[in-house]
């Protein structure tokens, strides 16, 4: 039953963009375009569930004192790993997002969950908690990045969604269309979580 | 003592495990990344040459090209496509530094005799649906057909004869500029570059 | 620097009759010269342009405030304002969508996000124009030629500004030599291409004649700002006047005058004290330059005066006037 509520605790109780707002840099940054954030949250979620594995594994082997040493050595092979795997066999995305696989390293939703949950729990618990965690975080992304491709591009997954007459409105690709979004995105969470009884 | 003896033995042996791990995915992956590095550059080659049976960067000429902003020799590389061993193409790689975000790389296919076969762009760093422009057909075509003797190498607004992209002049004119000067330097090298290594 | 008497007494206090509602009409009012030159200007297209964006704007406030649970505050005439700021802020050509979704903007993301009349960090309308200017650069940068609009001919023939003329000028030439201004009186009355509202100097001047008049702006930022733009442009044509215009040409084109006069003064987003508007308006007058000689708009009006608002918690920080009865403590 935890194992339940680990995984499903990512997507709305604690999900890391809108109500924990961690992981803001790859966020804002690579979200101009649907799949970008798709991408990029997989991409994320891999390293997620990989660290967590590992750190959870080893979280009686490994001192305190270069807990945190340790944890980074563990995110940034994966992350390297990624890196590696996705410019042999996803040469195009690789090109797109290339710059900020590197920056997994530093998303704070990774080392957050090693320090916070993986390296104080069980096994099962930290692998459900890194696949919740990690597929919430792709679909805050994928939202911002299907409404930021919509108005700012005026297609979806590269299809037009509007008519030929439709002007894109191209602050929405650009990075204050990233605030924007993220901005009325978070106060429209708020209000939502708000009306909810807890 | 025995404390820190633990902290450098687990924290080392960590580091080899994952070094060691990095070096075999690499291994793994080098093949592929190369594969797809190759396809990307010939996928760019046939774009803008006729159709070919050789294999255009295997048979290909490096010349110095000029000198960059530090005064560092940059190294041009010119792929020739051939149809049963009969040269009906040249492919080169032309830079503008003058791009409205940064610089601006083109592949430029030419005929034997100097003509415009046709130009694909590599990379940009242009405004999205503004700049970014410069990578629709619509504009490339524009390139079709001309050469250093039929065409004023200037965009429209500056009294030339390439359509311009309508707001992204900037853009519009650091491809031209930096096409022309490829001509030209084809021109004044053709001997080198068609003659050498046959 | 400021001589005024600052008398002080205990209670009873009389209210002065001063209220939002009342600034704002007063703002209107000094806007209609500007407003007259745009339609006499431009013809047909400028009054709709106003009126949709005072309709937009002031519809989007009521439902923004609403949507909040706030009081609704349409009638205190600043949704109005900014309705009227925004349109003599754009050019005559624009698409009348386009005009809905820059009022939109200004109201919700330019003032209502922070809270509403008074929390705006920036100019509600500058902040629409630019991100209009960003969004739409095609739409945002197509003038008519003015007078010619008047005449019964369905197309508009298009012009540039200016500003846009000089930069062209000097990209394709690399020097200005055969680029002249024309006579003096055609930015003077405002029979040059721009934006609906600010290429009449004359109207523009009028309007402000009232609002000083009245007490509403002091002179502290249009001087300085206009006074900074004209010794920086000063200098650069001195030094170089085959590469930068004269500072007459840069004084009298563009939207320093508009920006100068009824933005940079918008009370909710400048500096409070006296010395600090100066900063303000030399800051603004500053960057005004460097965009216009060095950048790569041609104009930039606009974008200075809004990152000046965002310099403006920190001048009013460091301009704070000394408390009476207090030594000042040095910072250390």
């Amino acid at each position: 039953m935890t194992i339940v509520r680990e995984f499903t605790k990512g997507f709305w109780r604690e999900n890391p963009i809108f109500r924990l707002v961690l992981g803001i840099c790859p966020t804002l940054a690579v979200t101009t375009a649907a799949i970008n954030g798709i991408a990029m949250g997989l991409a994320t979620t891999f390293v997620l569930v990989c660290s967590n594995v590992v750190i959870s594994l080893l979280r009686n082997f490994i001192p305190s004192r270069v807990r945190i040493p340790s944890f980074i050595v563990v995110i940034a092979s994966f992350v390297t790993i990624v890196d590696l795997v996705m410019a042999g066999f996803f040469f195009q995305l690789h090109k797109t997002l290339g710059l900020f696989i590197p920056l997994i390293v530093v998303n704070c939703i990774i080392l957050g969950r090693a320090e916070a949950f993986a390296s104080k729990n069980p096994l099962m618990d930290s692998l459900a908690d890194g696949f919740g965690m990690g597929l919430g975080f792709t679909l805050s992304l994928l939202v911002l990045g299907s409404i930021r491709e919509v108005l700012g591009n005026g297609t979806l997954f590269n299809v037009p969604v509007f008519g030929p007459g439709y002007f894109p409105f191209l602050v929405m690709v650009l990075p204050p269309g990233a605030f924007i979004t993220l901005g009325f995105l978070l106060a429209l969470m708020n209000r939502l979580a708000a009306q909810r009884p807890s | 003592m025995k404390d820190i003896l633990r902290l450098i033995v687990v924290l080392t042996s960590l580091c080899i495990v994952s070094a060691i791990a990095l070096a075999k995915i690499y291994d793994l992956t080098k093949g592929p990344i190369a594969h797809q590095k190759r396809l990307e550059v010939l996928r760019a080659i046939k774009t803008v040459l006729p159709p070919y049976d050789n294999e255009p960067d295997r048979d290909m000429v490096t010349l110095p090209i000029g000198k960059d902003k530090r005064g560092e020799e940059v190294q041009g590389v010119f792929y020739r496509g051939r149809k049963s061993d009969r040269l009906i193409g040249l492919a080169f790689k032309v830079t503008s530094p003058e791009g409205y975000g940064g610089d601006i790389e083109v592949m430029v296919g030419v005929l034997p005799n100097g003509t415009v076969y046709g130009v694909e762009v590599l990379s940009h760093l242009e405004t999205p649906g503004l700049g970014a422009k410069i990578r629709e057909a619509k504009f490339k075509d524009r390139f079709k057909n001309r050469n250093l003797y039929n065409t004023k190498w200037a965009v429209k607004k500056d009294a030339g004869d390439i359509d311009g992209i309508t707001g992204a002049t900037i853009s519009s004119r650091a491809v031209t500029k930096a096409i022309k000067e490829g001509l030209g330097f084809y021109r004044d090298h053709k001997a080198r570059i068609v003659g050498s290594g046959q | 620097m400021d001589d005024r008497q600052f008398i002080l007494s205990s209670s009873p206090h009389i209210h002065s009759g001063e209220s939002t509602p009342r600034i704002m009409y007063s703002v209107g009012v000094a806007l209609v010269p500007a407003m007259f030159m745009g339609v006499y200007l431009f013809g047909f297209r400028a009054p709709w342009v106003m009126l949709l964006s005072v309709v937009a704007g002031m519809a989007t406030e009521a439902g923004a405030q609403r949507m909040m649970g706030r009081k609704v505050t349409v009638s205190d005439g600043s949704a109005m304002v900014t309705g009227i700021l925004l349109a003599l802020n754009l050019p005559p050509t624009v698409p009348w969508w386009l005009v809905v979704v820059g009022s939109a903007i200004a109201i919700v993301i330019g003032k209502q996000i922070y809270g509403g009349l008074g929390y705006n960090p920036f100019n509600p309308a500058l902040v629409a124009r630019v991100i209009l200017l960003i969004s739409f650069p095609v739409q945002m940068t197509t003038w008519a030629k003015p007078i010619a609009a008047l005449s019964r001919t369905v197309d508009v023939v298009t012009t540039a500004t200016p500003l846009g003329a000089m930069k062209t000028h000097l990209l394709v030439k690399g020097t200005l030599e055969g680029f002249t201004m024309g006579e003096l009186w055609n930015p003077f009355i405002g029979n040059i291409g721009g934006c609906i509202g600010e290429t009449s100097v004359i109207a523009l001047l009028i309007g402000a004649g009232f609002l000083l008049y009245r007490g509403y702006i002091s002179w502290h930022i249009p001087i300085t700002f206009i006074g900074t733009v004209f010794i920086l442009s000063g200098i650069f044509w001195l030094i170089n006047p085959n590469q930068h215009m004269n500072p007459v040409f840069h004084m009298l084109t563009g939207g320093l005058m508009l920006g100068a006069f009824y933005m940079a003064t918008d009370m909710v987003t400048s500096p409070v004290t006296y010395r600090g508007m100066m900063v303000f308006g030399a800051g603004c007058g500053a960057i005004t330059v460097i965009i216009r000689l060095f950048g790569g708009y041609p104009e930039g009006v606009s974008y200075s005066i809004l990152l000046m608002n965002a310099a403006t918690p920190l001048i009013d920080r460091y301009m704070r006037p000394k408390t009476f009865g207090w030594r000042a403590v040095s910072p250390r």
